[in-house]
């Protein structure tokens, strides 16, 4: 028997929580519900007709090659996004917390670009790589003699590009709390490794990256929803999914069916797939990582 | 107790006053307008609301803006079975179809007949009511409305060699023309666009060529696209080629490519009216205009009618819908329709506006105003092929054109398979959209 924490007040704690559970049932578990019964139908986008089609939506989304193309590219960005992001912000972060002068200068100039929002940011690169009048395609044509980089046409190049981009955005929040994590490790370890005799490079892979893994575990997770949630508004401003589906993300190609082409039972049953990947994502990332990180000094 | 009920009574009784006066001051009538107006073109429909509120005390329009066309539709879409949904909103012309199937809004044709009024809808330009017309009765009311030409650098043209004032008319001459501009070195590339689905379609009709069956969707819902024959390969063929030669430069979705043609970096630009004022202002170089180019040997059709109209939401009262008749007809006014058009460069939907314009010099001030109207006016208009098409899932079928348009421009695919990969899976959206709508 659990002990009674309210003794004579039988309810009040459901009272308390029921706030809550309220909003959760409203703006999460209802909305839920109702993908899950509209990825059975196909409406008409005023609601006049509904037609019950069973697990039509979903037949057609796994036998879709653009869902497939689509998932792909969302693997290939998340994997450059949360890979590339984390090892170059490490590195950053690394530098960062030395003892040199002006440090707070560097630290803040290289902070900020978490505080860009997504628009001005895929303004930014999208004028940095504009085919006819961008700096970059200048710099490329003048040094290959003539060669038109045109990331409007070239689908691996707009990939590219938006995952630069991406990465960019998010280097700031990756280094902020890197650096959090590397001013934690004490430096009483570092110095009995140097007088083991460890290199730098050695000390880093046995001592500093071991000790940062509850950061780097909670650094892959938030990545992870970066890559697969927010990068909707840089998407929507530089590419908005194409040239020719080639930056067509799950969660865009999700936006574009429900909310741009009014195909709502479409959409929801896309949005149930990508909660069940994210779901068995998230389970094991937490499972494996959280076991191994090293939470106590 | 008493005490209590006394309380309640005198609540109540203040309540009841309070509302007296609410609706005592909220006397003026309340028109509420969605629409997707943005930039400069903000500033100037704001005007003219205030002048037509200044103008009608009894009424009050109450403009929204509610982002980009998609999402003004999505919005409208959602706050219908609501009841929240505007009296007048503003829809993009991909969306005519959805609106025409939604049961959710009286066509305006029969507005002046519900008040007892008569109205001539003759007094429109004929190209642009009928876009929106509906078996010859209008639908929508026609607000900014623009259609697709040519615009080019004469600088460019002089600096290659060429007569500024003979822009090519023919796709033969686009690709002639873009050579020589090419060998001279001026430029890197010769011709870019925006809205590349849209120009298609404006390819088609302007050759009078119908781009799906059932009378582009006009007689009854489209079953199947038939753009894909040899036509529309030849079309998708040369842009393919053009591009592949350096002469055009694929120049995105809607209007990333002016700001290339206003640094003097393209030669040329097929792009909306609606950019015309923009472009003007912020080149430094003299703008020439001329009607799209053609292909030699096809028949004459017209260009098609873009940009967005007005549709009414029904279940209105009799004095919301009066509300909205009058800012209908002021919006129709000669100086209205003037000052918008001169405010953004979309058409003027009034043939007495455009007499005005002429009498006064407009045109011969700047002669690149006139170019869309000899467009439209000179085109035929009495097939259905160079009316527009009018589709159900048009906007899901114009990502799929441009999406087939870039995998061909590289090289992902021949041009014949991403039009006929396109035109398959647009099929299967026609079907579909029998499916829900089909009687």
């Amino acid at each position: 028997m659990q002990e009674d924490r309210f003794p004579g007040h039988k309810f009040l704690p459901y009272l308390l929580i029921a706030p809550s559970i309220a909003v959760i049932i409203v703006f999460l578990i209802g909305p839920f519900v109702q993908s899950i019964r509209e990825s059975l139908f196909v409406s008409t986008p005023f609601g006049t007709k509904t037609i019950y089609v069973g697990l039509r939506n979903y037949v057609r989304l796994f036998s879709s090659p653009d869902y497939r193309s689509s998932v792909i590219a969302t693997f290939k960005f998340s994997a450059f996004v949360i890979i590339g992001g984390l090892s170059i912000s490490l590195a950053i972060a690394q530098l960062l917390n030395q003892k040199i002068k002006g440090v707070g200068f560097y630290q803040v100039a290289l902070i900020w670009t978490y505080a860009i929002s997504p628009t001005v940011a895929g303004v930014i690169w999208a004028s940095m790589f504009a085919p006819a009048t961008g700096l970059i395609p200048y710099i490329v044509s003048k040094l290959s003699g003539g060669y038109t980089l045109n990331w409007m046409t070239n689908g691996n190049i707009a990939l590219f590009v938006v995952a630069t981009a991406a990465t960019w955005k998010m280097l700031g929040y990756n280094i902020i709390f890197f650096l959090a994590g590397l001013q934690n490790v004490p430096d009483e370890f570092l110095e009995a490794a140097q007088m083991d005799g460890a290199g730098s490079w050695k000390a880093f892979w046995r001592i500093t990256f071991p000790m940062l893994s509850p950061t780097t575990s909670f650094l892959l997770f938030v990545n992870m929803l970066y890559a697969f949630f927010q990068v909707f508004g840089l998407i929507d401003i530089m590419t908005r999914g194409g040239p020719g589906n080639a930056t067509e993300l799950l969660v865009y190609k999700l936006y574009r069916d429900g909310f741009i082409h009014l195909n709502t039972g479409f959409a929801s049953a896309q949005s149930l797939v990508i909660f069940l990947v994210i779901s068995v994502v998230a389970i094991i990332q937490l499972r494996i990582v959280t076991q191994k990180a090293i939470y106590s000094r | 107790m008493k005490l209590r009920k006394n309380f309640l009574i005198i609540l109540i009784l203040t309540l009841c006053l309070l509302l007296s006066v609410g609706t005592a001051l909220a006397k003026p009538v309340t028109i509420t307008f969605w629409h997707a107006m943005s930039g400069s073109r903000l500033g100037v429909l704001e005007s003219i609301i205030e002048s037509f509120n200044a103008a009608h005390p009894d009424l009050e329009v109450k403009p929204l803006f509610t982002g980009s066309y998609a999402e003004t539709l999505t919005k409208y879409v959602t706050a219908y079975p609501t009841g929240t949904a505007p009296n007048i909103v503003q829809v993009y012309e991909v969306g005519t179809q959805t609106m025409i199937d939604s049961d959710a809004i009286i066509p305006v044709y029969k507005i002046p007949e519900m008040l007892g009024e008569t109205w001539d809808w003759a007094q429109y330009v004929i190209p642009i009511t009928h876009y929106y017309s509906v078996d010859g009765n209008l639908w929508s009311m026609p607000f900014n409305s623009s259609t697709a030409m040519l615009y080019y650098n004469k600088d460019i043209f002089k600096a290659a060699g060429l007569d500024p004032n003979k822009p090519p008319t023919t796709w033969k001459e686009m690709e002639e023309y873009g050579e020589k501009i090419l060998a001279s070195g001026v430029v890197d590339h010769v011709y870019s666009g925006g809205w590349p689905d849209w120009i298609f379609e404006q390819t088609l009709a302007y050759n009078d060529h119908l781009y799906a069956d059932n009378d582009n969707g006009r007689t009854g819902l489209a079953k199947k696209v038939v753009f894909n024959d040899d036509f529309g390969y030849m079309v998708f063929d040369t842009w393919v080629r053009l591009h592949k030669k350096g002469i055009y430069i694929y120049g995105g979705v809607e209007y990333e490519a002016n700001s290339a043609f206003n640094a003097g970096q393209i030669a040329m630009l097929i792009q909306s009216t609606s950019s015309l004022a923009g472009i003007i202002k912020a080149s430094k170089f003299k703008v020439g205009t001329s009607f799209l180019p053609r292909f030699e040997g096809y028949p004459v059709g017209n260009s098609v009618i873009g940009g967005g109209s007005l549709w009414i939401t029904k279940g209105q009262s009799d004095e919301e819908l009066r509300g909205v008749w009058e800012f209908l007809k002021y919006l129709s006014r000669e100086d209205i329709a003037i000052k918008w058009h001169k405010g953004t460069g979309y058409f003027p939907a009034s043939s007495g506006a455009l007499k005005t314009l002429l009498d006064e010099g407009w045109f011969s001030a700047d002669q690149t105003y006139l170019t869309a109207f000899l467009q439209i006016l000179a085109g035929r208009r009495d097939t259905a092929a160079s009316t527009g098409v009018r589709l159900g899932p048009f906007v899901a079928m114009r990502d799929l054109f441009r999406a087939a348009l870039e995998k061909a421009i590289a090289g992902e695919l021949s041009p014949k398979d991403a039009l006929d990969k396109a035109a398959e899976k647009m099929n299967a959206l026609l079907k579909d959209y029998a499916e829900l709508y089909g009687k």
